[in-house]
């Protein structure tokens, strides 16, 4: 009857990302949020495991006041409560902050077996925080998970490497970052999401906790990759091959 | 004024978007071209708890408000008016007179089942010689014993072929004109009823559409819903909530005929710029966008005050009245946007077109509708 927590991130929705035509910047005006891609399969496996093997299910966040909506639709997707680490100065934490933050919240509140996360979130895709957060909490931490079975007290897991897979076993307690190949989350039904109102939350406040260390990462600028294209057609001659070059040249893509 | 939706409504939002998207678009075009009832999409919804959404949990229902299950209707219609028309007529047209005028064993027997999505519902009222005209209808319903002995052919029935229960209705007193008509809740089972001529439509070819006959159909007296003469009255109020259903279909249309629209237009290139450059199609989505987002909230204010206990008659026929007008509009708007590839089978805005015009004619003609709001005004 394993205690699993799953970390999930609320995200801007990047379908909804608009860039500036001429300054390239981000329009978020109209942007909808999502809990990140992986952290919903991270849901959804724990809600497995829990329909296969008992136990209860922590979902668990941090982030602004705006994050408040992620909340339901975490306890909609198979959670049995949820923790909300929220403050105002929360917004746009760097990985090593959240990890900081997180395992101070696990290790003063929150018992557990097992530690499910994201591989990497749909916005930064750092891919820091699994592997940080089980760092500070000096348990084991597996990544790149795309199959998991539980044997009493160690998961067997299948991780997708770049060209192979690789089978491992870790004794709980430990923590996993999935990949989305581990399962396809399943759409709530309407019960679940409106059922979700009636669970248990527990929010904890900045000043409850140790202060997050400085940031170590500015961030300059946020821009859009927007791809030009000019279209313009070389031959195959020797003279057409000289201006190609040229042209390559001017525009810095070779030395 | 509060225009939000609460964290429940945008998340069912979401979710059934998602669903519509993964689930009902990819399919959609096979099942227009096939006039196939999307029987594996409704028995997802039904796990979904998204066939009976309106009505008390006690029921098998849902427990939410109109307004929810409206936004559901539209999402499922902006991938498939067909699908999203099936599930509005099962719940709104089937399920709601069984709620609002069956008794207590009525509900357990029939509205259980159809709330659960175990069984699918219609609804019967139009014969060959009454549409507009309701009170020409020659279905009768004849007392004999404990039953009542039906008679007579109902036409363009939604959910016809299929459907596991019917709410039908008959004059148990052709002499009183409209009060003599009463309704019924038949089984598909009833020796006495039957599946006439299927019908080839337009649009909306997936939603399956038929004759029912009646010969020497006997259902007992514990099937009356409320009592002998209350069968116009039961119509009309039904009919009222479908019709709110019937602008949520109408406004997924736009909708998707706006997303087609934008897509289309930002992509096709003409004389070396995308067609959206040009101030004709700019105007056209502009118009499209607001004319949307008029027949949107005329919707949702129309359930809104379904939900709030106050009157909304009116408003119900205002919704479906703009938004069927606004679907056909745009629908249209879009073909043309698309030029030539509008016109071919398989685009998704040729479907659009043609599913859009049925919005403009059921559940009470536009012509109707005006009566209706005219009616609400001017007595």
């Amino acid at each position: 009857m394993p205690k699993i927590i799953t970390c999930f991130k609320w995200v801007v929705d990047e379908a909804d990302i608009r860039v500036e035509p001429a300054s390239h910047r981000l329009n978020l005006e109209r942007v909808g949020y999502k809990i990140s891609d992986y952290d919903r399969t991270a849901l959804e496996a724990a809600a497995q495991l829990k329909e296969k093997y008992g136990g209860t299910v922590t979902a668990l966040t941090i982030g602004g006041p705006s994050a408040k909506k992620s909340i339901k639709d975490a306890l909609s997707r198979g959670a049995d409560q949820a923790c909300f680490v929220s403050d105002p100065g929360f917004e746009g934490l760097e990985p090593a902050q959240v990890a900081g933050l997180l395992g101070s919240v696990i290790a003063s509140r929150l018992e557990y077996d097992l530690i499910l996360c994201g591989d990497g979130s749909s916005d930064r895709y750092s891919q820091q925080v699994g592997p940080r957060l089980a760092e500070k909490l000096g348990i084991p931490v597996v990544t790149a998970v795309v199959g998991l079975e539980l044997e009493s007290d160690r998961i067997i897991a299948e991780r997708k490497l770049e060209t192979n897979l690789e089978v491992v076993a870790v004794k709980l307690p430990a923590l996993l970052t999935v990949l989305p190949d581990l399962n396809t989350p399943r759409i709530p039904g309407l019960r679940d999401t409106l059922d979700a109102a009636k669970k248990p939350v527990v929010t904890i406040a900045a000043a409850e906790l140790p202060p997050v260390a400085a940031a170590l990462i500015e961030t300059v600028a946020l821009q859009g990759l927007v791809l030009e294209r000019n279209c313009v057609q070389f031959g195959a001659d020797a003279n057409a091959i000289r201006q190609l070059v040229e042209t390559l040249r001017k525009s810095g893509a070779v030395g | 004024m509060n225009f939000t939706l609460t964290e429940e409504q945008e998340l069912i939002q979401a979710n059934i978007r998602e669903f519509a998207q993964k689930h009902l678009e990819p399919i959609a075009a096979r099942l227009d071209e096939e006039s196939r009832f999307p029987s594996e999409v409704i028995a997802q919804l039904a796990e979904l708890g998204m066939m009976g959404m309106p009505y008390p949990r006690e029921y098998g229902g849902g427990g939410t408000d109109f307004l929810t299950y409206t936004i559901v209707v539209e999402e499922l219609c902006r991938a498939c008016a067909a699908t999203g028309f099936t599930v509005s007529c099962h719940t709104a047209l089937a399920s709601g007179p069984i709620f609002n005028y069956g008794n207590e064993a009525q509900k357990q027997k029939y509205l259980v089942p159809l709330c659960q999505g175990r069984q699918l519902g219609a609804f019967a009222l139009t014969e060959p010689g009454a549409g507009t005209d309701v009170g020409a209808a020659s279905t009768t319903a004849v007392r004999d014993g404990e039953d009542y002995v039906l008679n007579g052919t109902k036409t363009f029935i939604s959910n016809g072929p299929n459907a596991d229960t019917y709410v039908i209705f008959a004059k148990t007193d052709p002499s009183k004109g409209l009060k003599g008509m009463s309704a019924f809740i038949v089984s598909r089972d009833n020796p006495g009823l039957s599946v006439g001529e299927h019908f080839a439509k337009m649009g909306i070819r997936a939603s399956q559409t038929s004759e029912i006959v009646l010969k020497d159909c006997r259902v007992p007296g514990a099937d009356l819903l409320g009592r002998e003469g209350d069968g116009f009255r039961i119509a009309m109020q039904t009919l009222n909530d479908g019709r709110i259903g019937v602008a949520a279909q109408a406004v997924g249309i736009t909708q998707a005929a706006l997303d087609e629209s934008i897509r289309y237009s930002s992509s096709r290139i003409q004389f070396n710029k995308p067609l959206a450059v040009n101030q004709a199609i700019q105007w056209m989505i502009a118009d499209m966008a607001t004319e949307l987002a008029a027949a949107r909230f005329l919707t949702y204010h129309a359930a809104f005050l379904k939900d709030q206990g106050a009157a909304y008659t009116r408003e119900a026929s205002m919704a479906k009245l703009f938004a069927a007008e606004v679907a056909n509009r745009h629908a249209s708007k879009a073909v043309q946007i698309h030029g030539g590839y509008g016109y071919i089978k398989g685009q998704k805005v040729e479907r659009l077109m043609r599913d859009a015009k049925i919005t403009e004619i059921y559940e009470g003609t536009s012509e109707a509708q005006r009566m209706v709001i005219a009616g609400s005004l001017l007595r």
